[in-house]
C-alpha cells in the first residue's frame, strides 16, 4: 500500500469518527431522548427479569373465574383477568414479547432491506430498476393490508405475524439505504479513494457503507416502534398467536374489547403499555434524528 | 399541467397490472389451494369441478391470469363464501361507509392539524408549541384501536355523550339514495337523521383522524419553520406587506408543499386504521367487512377487498400528486 | 438636510450562550442621490445594521441604542403598522441572493403588484401595466409575457434585475442594496451595477450599497465606510480612500485584492487572524490583535473617528497608515472592461 492510499483511507475513516462523537453529544444533551432512553431501559429491564419482576406466572390462575374480574387492588395492582390470571404479570411478560416482536420485525426488515438497497445502489443499472419497481409495487398496498395479506398466506401465529411485519418494512429500509448510497458515491471522498486504486468491495464496506448509516439507524429504531403497533394490531383482528393463554398485549385487548363496561382495567393496562413502550423508543428514535442531522427541526 | 397528469396516468397502468397479478397469484397460493379458498369448506365437490373449469386451473398460469384479467374488466371479483353474494355487491354496498367516516376523520385530521402546526411554529417555543410537540408524540406512540376504545370507553360508556356502536339509530327511518348516511339525511332533509348520523360519527371519526392530525400537525409545524427562515419572507417583510398577506401568501403556501404529500401517505394510514376502527364501533364498513372475512376464512370477499383498497390507495395517491404540482409550479413547468 | 441620517445605531442578538453585540454605534447620512458604500467582511455587522433600520431583524435581535431619521421621523420609534407603510415604497431593500430571495410559488407579476397594490393603491389592471413596465425599466426583454413566470424560469442576474424592479416599483427615496451582485457572474455583476447607477440618477434615490467587495464600490459608490467588528473604522470619498487608506484594516483589504494592474509575481497580502467574536465587547481598538501599527494604546483606548488628510475622511484610528505604506499604485482596482456593460 502506497502512503498516498494509506492516506486516503485515513481520511475516510476521520469523517465517520468525528460524526459519531458529535451525533452522540447532541444526544445526551437531549432531554426528551434520555427520558426516552429511560423508559426502554425500564421495559428492556423488566423485559429480561420478568421473571423477578412479575409476582405471578401469566399463565397461573391465582383467583376464581369471573365475569367481573376484579380491578387494581388487594395485592395485584393491576388487577386479575377473567381467568382470574394477574394482569401484571401478563403485561410484564407480554412487554418482553413486544420488545422482542419489535427486534425481529426490524432485523427481518432491515436484512432484507440493506441488501436490495446496497445492491440496487452500489450496482445500478437494470438491477437497479427492477429491484426499486419491485419495492414501489409493495408499496402500493398498505402496509397493514399486505401484512395480513402475508400473515393469510403463512397461517395465524407469532412468528408468521413478525416475519409479515418486517417484509413490510423492506421496501422503506431498501429506499433509504439506496438512496443514502447514491448520495454517497458521488461524494468528493470516494472519488478521492477511487482515484488511488481502492477496489470496489472495499469501498462499498469500508467508506460508503458506514456514512450511509445513520439514517438507516434513525429509521430502525422508529421502525421498531411501528412494528410493535402492528404486531399489537395483527394479533387484534386475530391473526396472531393463537394459544390463548400468550400474554400478547394485542391479544389482550382484542378479548376484552367486549368488556369495557365492566372491566375496563383489562384494556387500559395493556394499551398503556403499549403506549409507553412505543413512546420511549419514538423518543430515542427522535433523539437519533436530531443528534445525526441537528438542521432538522421536527 | 395537462402533460404532467397524463404522465402519471400512465404510470398508473403498469402499477394497476401489477396489483392485480399480486392478487391473482395471492389466490392460486392461498392455503388448501384456490378452489377450496374460494369456495370454502364446505364446497361438494361437483362446485369444486366447476370452478377449477372456471378458473382454468389446469391451464398454464398466463392463460389463468388472462382468465382472471377478463374477469375483473366485468367486475366479476366471485362470490362470498358466508352470503353468497357476489363480492363486488358487498364492496359496493359497504363502500359509503367507509369512505363517509374517512373523509370525516380527514377533515378532523386536517382542519385541526394545519391550524394547530402553524401557530405552533409562529409562537415557537411558546406553549402551545410544546404541548403540540408532545401530542404529535402521544399521537405517533398510540395504536389506533386502543385510541378508539378508551374514546369508546370514555365518552359512550362512561359518560354516555355519544352513542357507541353503529352508524344511525335503528329506529329512525332515513331513506338512502346515496348510502352516504349524512348526505342522505340532507338530501332528504331529514333532520332527526342528520343529527343521529353525526352523533353516531363523531367518535369513530375521531378516533380514525387523531394519529394523521399528529403527523400532520407535526409536518405543518416543521415545514413553517423553515419556510419562516427563508429569504422570501424576509424579502416580503421588506416590501411592507401585511402580516396577514404574508403569512397567506408567502408562508402557508410554501409551507403547504410537503404537508400535501405527508397527507398523501396519511391516506394509507386511514384505510388500515378503516380497519381497526370499525371493529371497535361495530361501523358496518369495508373494515369489518374485511375483517370477518378473515375470521371466516372468505378468500373470495378478502382478495376482492384487498384488491380493491389498494386500487383505492393508489388512486387516492395519484390524486395527492396531482394536487402537489397544482401547488408546486416547479414540477409543473418541466 | 439629510435624506436619511443614522446616529449612534446599536444592534444586539440575544442567543442561548450570549449576548452579540453586532453593531456597536455606527452613524452616517445620505443624501437624495448619493451613493454611499458600506464595506465589511461577512460578520462585521454591516447588512444587520440595514435589516434593523427597516425593523425587520430577527426575533432575537433588538435595537440597543442610536436613532434613524428619515423624513423627520425616528424609524427606531414607529410602530410596526407605520413602518410598513414606508417599507417598500419610500425605504426598499434588496438581498444577496435572488435565487431564493424571490417566492418560488409566485408568479413574478404577483410579486410586483402586491407591492403596487398596498402601497400605491392600484387596481389589479393599473398594477399590471405598471408591472410590466417596470420589468421593461430594468432590461428584463418581453416584459408583459413575462409577468405569468415563475421565479424558476428565470436566469440569476434576471431575477435580480426583477428583484430591483420590485424595490423601485413605489419609487422610494431610499434604497438599500445588500450585496446585490456577490451571488452574480462578474459579467451579470458589471450589468447590475450599471441598472442601478442609472436608476439611482432617474430617480434621484439615495443608494446605499453594502458590499466586501472593493471593485464593487470602486465602480459605484461616491463615498465608502468601512466597517469592521460592529463599527466604521474609515469613511472617505471613494477615491479619496483607495488612494490614502489611513486605516490599517482598509489597507490591508486593499493589498489582499488582486489586480489587473498589479506587478507580477507580487505575492497576495491576506490580512492575519480572524476577526473578533461580536460577544465581547473589550476596550481598545477591535482590530488592534490583527494590526502591524498597533500600540499599548490602541490596546487600551477605543479610538473614535477624526478628520485626517482632505474633507470628508474621518479615520478611527491611533496611529494611521504613514504616507510610506500607502500603496504604490494609486486609484481604484481596474474597472471590468465597458464594452461589456453595454449587452
Amino acid at each position: 500500500m502506497s502512503i498516498t492510499e494509506a492516506e486516503a483511507a485515513q481520511l475516510a475513516f476521520e469523517r465517520p469518527s468525528g460524526l459519531w462523537r458529535d451525533a452522540f453529544e447532541r444526544f445526551v444533551r437531549n432531554p426528551a431522548a434520555l427520558v426516552g432512553v429511560v423508559l426502554v431501559l425500564v421495559f428492556v429491564l423488566a423485559a429480561i427479569f420478568a421473571p423477578a419482576v412479575a409476582p405471578y406466572e401469566p399463565r397461573e390462575q391465582v383467583g376464581v373465574l369471573a365475569r367481573n374480574p376484579a380491578g387494581p387492588g388487594d395485592g395485584h395492582i393491576m388487577g386479575l383477568d377473567e381467568q382470574g390470571r394477574d394482569q401484571f404479570s401478563r403485561i410484564v411478560f407480554g412487554l418482553r414479547l413486544s420488545l422482542l416482536v419489535g427486534v425481529v420485525s426490524v432485523l427481518v426488515g432491515l436484512s432484507f432491506g440493506l441488501v436490495f438497497g446496497a445492491l440496487a445502489g452500489y450496482l445500478g443499472g437494470r438491477i437497479d430498476f427492477a429491484l426499486m419497481r419491485l419495492m414501489d409495487l409493495m408499496l402500493s398496498i398498505p402496509g397493514f393490508l399486505l401484512a395480513i395479506g402475508i400473515v393469510t398466506l403463512l397461517g395465524p401465529g407469532l412468528f408468521q405475524i413478525m416475519f409479515a411485519v418486517g417484509l413490510v418494512q423492506v421496501p422503506t429500509f431498501a429506499r433509504l439505504l439506496r438512496g443514502s448510497i447514491l448520495g454517497q458515491k458521488e461524494g468528493d471522498y470516494v472519488l478521492a479513494a477511487r482515484s488511488v486504486g481502492v477496489p470496489g468491495r472495499r469501498l462499498l464496506l469500508v467508506h460508503i457503507l458506514p456514512n450511509s448509516i445513520a439514517p438507516v439507524i434513525v429509521q430502525a429504531t422508529l421502525a421498531m416502534a411501528t412494528a410493535i403497533i402492528e404486531v399489537a394490531a395483527l394479533s387484534f383482528v386475530g391473526l396472531g398467536p393463537q394459544d390463548p393463554g400468550l400474554p400478547e398485549l394485542g391479544k389482550m385487548l382484542a378479548d376484552n374489547a367486549n368488556r369495557l363496561q365492566q372491566s375496563a382495567h383489562l384494556v387500559f393496562f395493556p394499551g398503556l403499555a403499549i403506549v409507553i413502550s412505543t413512546l420511549g423508543i419514538n423518543l430515542i428514535g427522535d433523539g437519533l434524528r436530531e443528534a445525526i442531522d441537528p438542521k432538522l427541526r421536527t | 399541467m395537462l402533460g404532467y397528469v397524463l404522465r402519471r396516468l400512465l404510470l398508473l397502468i403498469p402499477i394497476l397490472f401489477g396489483l392485480s397479478l399480486i392478487v391473482f397469484l395471492f389466490v392460486r397460493a392461498l392455503p388448501g389451494g384456490p378452489g377450496i379458498a374460494l369456495l370454502g369448506e364446505r364446497a361438494t365437490a361437483q362446485d369444486l369441478q366447476e370452478i377449477e373449469e372456471n378458473l382454468g386451473l389446469d391451464e398454464p398460469l398466463p392463460v389463468q391470469y388472462g382468465r382472471y384479467l377478463k374477469n375483473l374488466a366485468t367486475g366479476d371479483l366471485g362470490t362470498s363464501v358466508s352470503t353468497r353474494r357476489p363480492v363486488s355487491e358487498e364492496l359496493s354496498r359497504r363502500f359509503p361507509a367507509t369512505f363517509e367516516l374517512a373523509i370525516a376523520a380527514m377533515i378532523f385530521a386536517i382542519g385541526l392539524g394545519i391550524p394547530l402546526g402553524y401557530i405552533a411554529a409562529k409562537r415557537y417555543q411558546g406553549v402551545l408549541d410544546n404541548a403540540s410537540l408532545v401530542m404529535s408524540l402521544i399521537g405517533v406512540s398510540i395504536p389506533v384501536f386502543f385510541l378508539a376504545l378508551l374514546l369508546k370507553y370514555v365518552f359512550a360508556v362512561k359518560l354516555g355523550w355519544l352513542p357507541s356502536i353503529g352508524r344511525i339509530n335503528i329506529l329512525i327511518d332515513l331513506d338512502h339514495p346515496t348510502n352516504f348516511y349524512v348526505l342522505d339525511s340532507i338530501l332528504t332533509a331529514n333532520w332527526e337523521g342528520l343529527t343521529d348520523s353525526l352523533k353516531h360519527l363523531i367518535l369513530p371519526a375521531i378516533a380514525l383522524g387523531t394519529i394523521p392530525l399528529a403527523i400532520i400537525a407535526r409536518i405543518t409545524r416543521a415545514a413553517t419553520l423553515d419556510v419562516l427562515s427563508e429569504d422570501y419572507v424576509r424579502t416580503a417583510r421588506a416590501k411592507g406587506l401585511d402580516p396577514s398577506i404574508i403569512g397567506r401568501r408567502h408562508v402557508l403556501k410554501n409551507a403547504m408543499l410537503p404537508v400535501v404529500t405527508v397527507i398523501g401517505l396519511q391516506t394509507g394510514l386511514l384505510l388500515t386504521g378503516a380497519i381497526l376502527t370499525e371493529t371497535v364501533f361495530a361501523w358496518p364498513g369495508l373494515g369489518t367487512l374485511i375483517l370477518n372475512a378473515i375470521r371466516f376464512r372468505d378468500y373470495a370477499v378478502l382478495q376482492g377487498g384487498i384488491l380493491f383498497f389498494a386500487v383505492l390507495f393508489v388512486l387516492m395517491n395519484l390524486l395527492v400528486d396531482i394536487s402537489y404540482a397544482f401547488l408546486n409550479p416547479r414540477i409543473r413547468y418541466r | 438636510m439629510a435624506l436619511l441620517s443614522v446616529r449612534d445605531l446599536e444592534v444586539k442578538f440575544k442567543t442561548r450562550r450570549a449576548t452579540v453585540h453586532a453593531v456597536r454605534g455606527i452613524s452616517f447620512d445620505l443624501d437624495a442621490g448619493q451613493t454611499l458604500g458600506i464595506v465589511g467582511e461577512s460578520g462585521c455587522g454591516k447588512s444587520v445594521s440595514s435589516l434593523a433600520m427597516l425593523g425587520i431583524l430577527a426575533k432575537n435581535g433588538r435595537v440597543a441604542g442610536g436613532e434613524v431619521l428619515f423624513d423627520g421621523q425616528d424609524l427606531l420609534k414607529l410602530s410596526d403598522a407605520r413602518l410598513r407603510a414606508i417599507r417598500g415604497k419610500d425605504v426598499a431593500m434588496i438581498f444577496q441572493d435572488p435565487m431564493t430571495s424571490l417566492n418560488p410559488v409566485l408568479k413574478i407579476g404577483r410579486q410586483l403588484t402586491e407591492v403596487l397594490t398596498k402601497h400605491m393603491a392600484m387596481d389589479k389592471d393599473a398594477a399590471e401595466k405598471e408591472a410590466a413596465e417596470l420589468l421593461g425599466r430594468v432590461g428584463i426583454p418581453r416584459a408583459a409575457d413575462r409577468l405569468g413566470d415563475y421565479p424558476h424560469q428565470f436566469s440569476g442576474g434576471m431575477r435580480q434585475r426583477v428583484m430591483i424592479a420590485m424595490a423601485i416599483a413605489c419609487h422610494p427615496k431610499v434604497l438599500i442594496a445588500d450585496e446585490p451582485t456577490t451571488a452574480l457572474d462578474v459579467t451579470i455583476q458589471a450589468q447590475i451595477l450599471d441598472l442601478l447607477k442609472r436608476l439611482v440618477e432617474e430617480e434621484r434615490m439615495g443608494l446605499i450599497l453594502i458590499t466586501h467587495d472593493l471593485g464593487v464600490v470602486a465602480g459605484i459608490c461616491e463615498r465608502t465606510n468601512v466597517m469592521y467588528a460592529g463599527r466604521f473604522v474609515e469613511t472617505a470619498p471613494t477615491p479619496e480612500l483607495f488612494s490614502r487608506p489611513r486605516h490599517p484594516y482598509t489597507l490591508g483589504l486593499l493589498k489582499s485584492v488582486p489586480r489587473l494592474d498589479a506587478v507580477r509575481k507580487e505575492k497576495l497580502d491576506p490580512i492575519g487572524g480572524v476577526p473578533p467574536e461580536l460577544t465581547y465587547v473589550v476596550p481598545g481598538c477591535s482590530f488592534a490583535p490583527r494590526c502591524a501599527y498597533a500600540t499599548d494604546k490602541s490596546r487600551e483606548v477605543t479610538p473614535e473617528l477624526r478628520a485626517i488628510d482632505t474633507e470628508g475622511h474621518l479615520v478611527a484610528c491611533w496611529n494611521p497608515v504613514p504616507d510610506a505604506d500607502l500603496p504604490s499604485t494609486p486609484g481604484p482596482p481596474a474597472q471590468p472592461d465597458d464594452r461589456w456593460a453595454a449587452r
